[in-house]
């Protein structure tokens, strides 16, 4: 399989030109913004805490924006000219992904410099968000190949937003052990253990296992969009 | 002539319904060809398999000597072009971005934007945001999109179904130059005008079956009992049979000095339809 960079920079600049025109994505990109400035306000001084922001902004910017702008290429019927054209399947997803990677970056950094949160370990802290970007935004590729318009994945987001963005804050407050076990292997969930581990001056080998789950988080996630999106972005029957 | 498209024995199913029924049909280089028929004919399943977007159930399918499934590849992708009634634009963005998304897709030179945005009357507008634009003057950009990489094999589905007939002209004389510059065009229409202005042959295509296929010229002479009408002076129409009474007819007209004009009243193509399935397009 061909990989042309010349290809996947045409579908992100098409998809930058579009940015600038769609107020939804502007607005939604924003909310991370707004809630790291009120933690910064507040003074948060825990790390788990201070982390929420870049979680959140991972969750709205990777998997939330990404899972609308892929349904309406499917709601305004673009997504089929990219099929039909010379972009294999590679290209056109790591192509529809580079913007909301990009953006997801800007906020993540836009949210630290907000709310005050101190980076640990820039490197170990650089390669925990690199996995995690991969991991929602293979999650927002898939909640919008699933999805049949953007009202829709919004709707069906709303619970991966929940379960992927929330269940840390709220983990404190349930008992059922199963539950907890589960949230404890959430991406959210390992991202917060990586973070705190590296406040407290750790370094990698202490969140060498939390990478690994990541890493697996990744490769599923990833494996799981290139088989959805061949199943799901044509006619085939 | 060597055939680009060859289809033998197609079968297409879906969970209730058998959209095509054993169709059988080639496309010879550089033919234009026309697939007749009213909706939910088989027309654009025809396109869609014809394409790589949907897999026959049964049949054998070869575009360019290979077959179908092996064709979902960008070498392919490059030597075709497609329009569909559900061709999606960027309606955020630019005639123009559209157009240069696809340029740089299909690796075309910047300046062959304006080449076909010139070819679909869109040259003074191609700055214009696309969701302003009326539906006609979507159907030509995504016509222009369609024909941006000069392709050799062109899919159209319905291509003028929403033009005026202005741009309808405007359209048809340039798929006729991209025709004469070798560029083998497959469409499929409700337009039996638009059958007869641009294509070599005509399939006509009912209940997923191919009814008849061959010239539009063939295919008028095929009627028999065609008759002609002489408009004489005074307001006067007579209808006569091409036979030796209407020839005498004839010439007795044009002796007498009362005939003014002479029509063949050959059926078009819509009237053949309609004998043959019982159906309007």
């Amino acid at each position: 399989m061909t990989f042309s960079t010349k290809r996947v920079n045409a579908i992100f600049i098409k998809d930058w030109k579009d940015l600038q025109r769609n107020s939804y994505i502007l607005f939604t990109a924003a909310i991370p913004l707004f809630f790291a400035a009120w933690l910064g306000r507040i003074g948060a001084d825990s790390a788990i805490l201070a982390s929420y922001p870049v979680n959140l902004a991972l969750v709205i910017a990777g998997a939330f924006i990404q899972a609308a702008m892929v349904a309406e290429e499917k709601e305004k019927n673009t997504l089929r000219g990219l099929l039909l054209s010379p972009a294999n399947t590679l290209e056109i997803l790591v192509g529809k992904s580079a913007l909301s990677a990009v953006m997801t970056i800007v906020i993540i950094t836009g949210s630290i410099l907000l709310s005050g949160y101190h980076v640990p370990s820039l490197p170990v802290f650089a390669v925990s968000i690199l996995l995690g970007l991969i991991i929602y935004l293979a999650i927002g590729t898939i909640l919008g190949l699933l999805s049949r318009t953007v009202m829709e994945s919004s709707i069906i987001g709303m619970p991966v937003l929940v379960v992927f963005g929330m269940a840390s804050m709220v983990k404190t407050t349930i008992e059922n052990e199963v539950l907890v076990k589960v949230i404890d292997y959430l991406p959210s969930e390992q991202l917060n253990h990586i973070w705190v581990r590296l406040g407290e001056g750790e370094g990698l080998s202490a969140v060498s296992g939390n990478m690994a789950v990541l890493l697996l988080w990744a490769a599923a996630s990833f494996f799981a969009t290139m088989l959805i999106y061949r199943k799901n972005s044509m006619d085939y029957s | 002539m060597e055939n680009v498209i060859e289809v033998k024995h197609l079968v297409k199913s879906f969970e209730n319904k058998t959209a095509l029924k054993r169709v059988d049909f080639n496309v010879k280089k550089g033919e234009t060809i026309g697939f007749l028929g009213p909706s939910g004919s088989g027309k654009t399943t025809i396109i869609k398999i014809l394409t790589a977007q949907l897999h026959p159930t049964s049949g054998e399918v070869k575009v360019f000597n290979e077959p179908i499934h092996k064709l979902k590849t960008p070498a392919y992708m490059k030597k075709i072009g497609i329009l569909t009634d559900n061709s999606g634009l960027y309606e955020r963005l630019s005639i123009y971005d559209n157009l240069a998304l696809y340029g740089d897709l299909y690796e075309v030179k910047k300046s062959r934007i304006n080449e076909v945005l010139e070819a679909v009357n869109l040259l003074d507008e191609k700055k214009q945001i696309v969701q302003k634009l009326s539906k006609g003057m979507k159907q030509r950009v995504t016509l222009a999109r369609a024909i941006l990489h000069k392709p050799d094999l062109l899919f159209l589905d319905e291509p003028t179904s929403a033009l005026d007939p202005v741009n309808t002209k405007y359209i048809h004389e340039g798929l006729k130059k991209l025709n004469e510059e070798g560029t083998t065009i497959f469409l499929t229409t409700h337009d039996m005008q638009e059958a007869e202005v641009l294509c070599d042959r005509v399939a006509f295509l009912h209940d997923g079956e191919i009814r008849l296929l061959d010239t539009p010229q063939s295919l008028r002479a095929r009627e028999k009992n065609i008759s002609i009408s002489l408009v004489l002076k005074g307001d006067r129409t007579v209808v006569v049979k091409k036979d030796e009474e209407g020839a005498k007819a004839i010439y007795d007209s044009i002796q007498t000095g009362q005939l003014l004009t002479i029509h063949s009243n050959e059926p078009t193509l819509g009237d053949i339809f309609v004998r043959l399935t019982g159906r309007n397009l």
